[in-house]
């Protein structure tokens, strides 16, 4: 018998369906894929396995129980969120056995000691590299990532651990780590719900799977007797050519930027051409320094030395108003530090970069914004109940819209996008894709940071490889292979067969 | 819903203010007589207007994340330094209260270049400043005021017009101004999107300090203004002014819905926080309440009614 159950469930919001008639069932030692668009109601269905809401129809069972009669029941339900959500000004140990009371180090003061010394056969058990009193600011993004589920799984009641998008800001090698986790947690009899875009992890992790989408189970069984295509089509509802590629037709013809020689507190010396009509891709692992050449450019970041044009002139660094004045914009992987504006509305989010067009002498004009913000809204196909719904309430991939949507009314010379399909569905990929390409063809300098190599491959023109801060190769993406490119974001030796 | 003074209301909090206000206002007129006199309402709107105007300074730093605690301070100063100017240096009686004000927003620009240019945190910079600018001012006045303030001046204090003291019109249409600036104007979308998300905001290419800089300039400007009217409201510069503007600003901003963390509320809802402040202590006077226990009652009243205001939206909201 399933250990976890759920039958009929349904969960209304005012004027809303979230959910309508879920069951669910979920084995111990198996791993069950939760699939679905964003929107489709994975985070609600999340919210009410664990506890944190209520179901408005429907039953959960979790070991033949109902949690809403015993809610210790809960206990036995350990979710892992996406975005990360860790003390960064404390210690590894500390971190992980928050709060102390829960994993009996409570009391009257905290035993440092026998937490380090605790902490350290769980980070043995996850393959955290970190020392257990170094503060969790200054360790890797990946070992953050596993010290979450080591965090989940100090829980010694929980049963069922949910990781949503758990590797979404990792590199392919970390995402081994992870998997080597996860199978260890499921030979101690534990099942994992796992929530992912990623087809390739979806099909290599995966023992189950159910689909939702708009709130419904549209259907359920074993990965092994699906093909990804298929899948792809229960979640979005339609086919999707998935290995359609999206590079810019037409050579590129004129240099749009030419970066010479740049240095910032975390990357050295880099020089690289952008041509009007590509897409330029940036691939290397977390931490090689793209985020951060980019955010140079754009004068989110100090620069030490170098020299940027922009079509001949010199180009300000420093100052992102006069950056986004003449034309660039640059759209942050961090969608909730650098993107939203979590308690205004959807159509303040939006309104706040076209304000040109709907001030008058009596201010803006409510009138002329809600028209230029529904003009976005049906044209990127942002899903919301209305423009004045907060931000914060959408969900992530309509919040990513939102902001794509905003980009683009502003007319810019030069786009950079900077991991843009992080935790976003197959179907809105491929619109951002599409965005991208038909940009690249208008004439507007595109620039696409990725982790995800297949990505860069789909829509990059050219691949600039960086590592440790330095660029390690430039190539054209229709005469590389995987190889090649793999050994430029190691590091190795690979010889630059262009530029 | 949908059209745009009505965006005012849907900014949820206030309404909730508004009501509460209402309830307070015909509360108070039910348990005590004295309370609807148009005496006793203009005693209420005079007093109001002084706090009100710090309210409005105060709640457009807290939409953008900022507090200054030095604002009743500069009122102090300003107001004092209007009157050394009058009286002892013999300046012009309204040039010496522009003179006051433009200092008031001068200490305000000290703040703004302190906290955006070396990055330092607003609450704790201004509990510095509020030390030195209230130094300066005993050590101006060595505590005692100065009296003689022109006749033809008091009428900004005193009068009345249409029917309302005059500090309130002025206020009100500080308040007029304020809404305008914040609610319709791109600067203002920049309050508050610096205020949600500074970071966000540059990543737009707001220039961030210049608005916050401003923000800090005009709220001095506001505090002093408060303060020059408060000399011709007494006839005397009193070195005192200002020592009850500090806290309760902030109390009733939060209390109107603007948060201490930045990004959401609007000078509107403040100025019915401050409402509500204002009547319950016009009441207490009115019950006759010793002076002793006043402190007690007129606090209390704050606890509760932003613990009412909190649960009540918590009840409200639908945050899925």
């Amino acid at each position: 018998m399933a250990y976890l159950e759920t039958r009929g469930l349904g969960r209304d919001f005012p004027g809303v369906t979230a959910l309508n008639a879920v069951d669910l069932s979920i084995d111990l030692g198996r791993t069950h894929v939760l699939a679905g668009e964003n929107g489709a109601g994975k985070s609600t269905l999340v919210k009410i396995l664990t506890g944190t809401d209520r179901a408005s129809r429907g039953d959960i069972l979790i070991n033949g129980r109902n949690p809403v009669d015993d809610p210790a029941l809960y206990k036995n339900v350990a979710y892992v969120p996406q975005e990360l959500n860790l003390f960064p000004q404390m210690s590894v140990a500390e971190n992980l056995f928050m709060p102390f009371s829960r994993t009996g180090h409570g009391g009257l003061l905290v035993n440092r000691r026998a937490l380090v010394d605790e902490a350290r056969s769980y980070l043995e058990r996850f393959g955290i590299e970190a020392n257990p009193r170094e503060l969790v600011a200054n360790i890797s993004v990946s070992d953050q990532q596993l010290l979450q589920i080591a965090r989940a799984c100090t829980n010694t009641d929980m049963k069922v651990l949910i990781l949503d998008e758990p590797t979404s800001s990792l590199t392919r090698v970390e995402v081994d780590r992870v998997f080597r986790v996860i199978r260890s947690l499921l030979d101690r009899d534990h099942a994992i719900v796992f929530i992912s875009h990623k087809m390739e992890e979806v099909f290599s992790i995966g023992d189950d799977y159910t689909v939702l989408r708009n709130g419904e189970k549209i259907e359920n069984g074993r990965i092994a007797d699906i093909s990804e295509k298929d899948l792809i089509r229960a979640m979005s509802g339609r086919d999707i050519a998935f290995d359609e590629h999206f590079r810019p037709k037409g050579p590129p013809t004129d240099n749009i930027m030419n970066v010479r020689g740049l240095s910032g507190s975390r990357f050295q010396d880099v020089s690289f051409e952008l041509r009007r009509g590509e897409i330029l891709g940036f691939a290397g692992l977390v931490g090689a320094g793209r985020s951060e050449v980019m955010q140079t450019i754009f004068g989110f970041l100090k620069a030490k030395t170098g020299k940027v044009t922009i079509e001949g002139k010199p180009w300000k660094l420093n100052d992102t108003a006069s950056s986004v004045h003449g034309g660039m914009l640059y759209l942050s992987e961090e969608r909730k530090h650098h993107g939203i504006f979590p308690l205004l509305s959807l159509r303040e989010n939006i309104g706040i970069s076209i304000l040109s067009l709907t001030k008058g002498y009596l201010g803006i004009s409510g009138g002329r914004e809600r028209e230029a913000v529904q003009k976005i809204i049906d044209e990127y196909g942002i899903r919301t109940s209305g423009m004045g719904k907060r931000i914060s309430q959408l969900s992530g991939g309509n919040q990513q819209k939102a902001i794509i949507g905003r980009a683009m009314a502003t007319r810019p010379r030069i786009l950079i996008f900077d991991e843009p399909t992080k935790g976003i569905d197959i179907r809105t990929k491929t619109e951002i894709y599409r965005i991208m390409k038909g940009l690249a063809e208008e004439g507007v300098g595109v620039i696409l940071v990725s982790s995800e190599l297949d990505e860069l491959k789909k829509c990059a023109s050219r691949i600039i490889t960086m590592h440790h801060g330095r660029i390690t190769g430039a190539f054209d993406t229709a005469e590389t292979n995987n190889e090649t490119l793999v050994g430029a974001i190691f590091g190795t030796e690979a010889k630059a067969d262009a530029n | 819903m949908q059209t745009n003074p009505l965006t005012l209301l849907t900014r949820s909090p206030l309404a909730g203010v508004f009501v509460a206000l209402a309830v307070i206002f015909i509360l108070s007129a039910l348990i005590s007589p004295y309370f609807l006199t148009p005496y006793n309402l203009s005693v209420i709107a005079r007093g109001l207007a002084f706090v009100g105007l710090i309210t409005i300074a105060q709640s457009m730093l807290m939409v953008l994340g900022e507090l200054d605690l030095s604002l009743g301070v500069i009122g102090g100063l300003c107001g004092v330094i209007s009157g050394i100017l009058m009286i002892r240096l013999g300046i012009e009686p309204y040039s010496a209260m522009l003179l006051a004000i433009m200092l008031g927003a001068s200490l305000g620009l000290l703040n703004g270049l302190l906290i955006t240019v070396l990055r330092l945190h607003s609450l704790v910079l201004t509990i510095g400043t509020a030390g030195i600018f209230g130094g300066v001012n005993l050590v101006l006045t060595r505590g005692v005021a100065i009296t003689g303030i022109p006749k033809k001046v008091q009428y900004l204090g005193r009068g009345d017009f249409l029917g309302m003291p005059v500090p309130f019109v002025i206020m009100l249409i500080a308040l007029a101004v304020a809404t305008f600036v914040m609610l319709k104007t791109p600067f203002g979308r920049y309050m508050y999107a610096i205020g949600n998300n500074q970071a966000g905001a540059r990543m737009l290419g707001i220039k961030v300090d210049k608005v916050r800089l401003l923000v800090f300039v005009v709220a001095g400007g506001i505090a002093g203004l408060a303060g020059v009217l408060m000399v011709a409201r007494l006839g005397t510069a009193q070195p005192s002014i200002g020592d009850t503007w500090v806290l309760a600003p902030i109390a009733a901003s939060v209390i109107g819905g603007v948060a201490t963390t930045g990004g959401i509320g609007s000078p509107i809802g403040a100025i019915f926080g401050a409402g509500i402040i204002a009547i319950i202590e016009n009441i207490i006077v009115l019950f006759g309440v010793s002076p002793y226990w006043q402190g007690i009652v007129s606090g209390a009243i704050v606890v509760l009614a932003i613990s009412f205001d909190a649960i009540s939206r918590r009840y409200l909201r639908r945050d899925a």
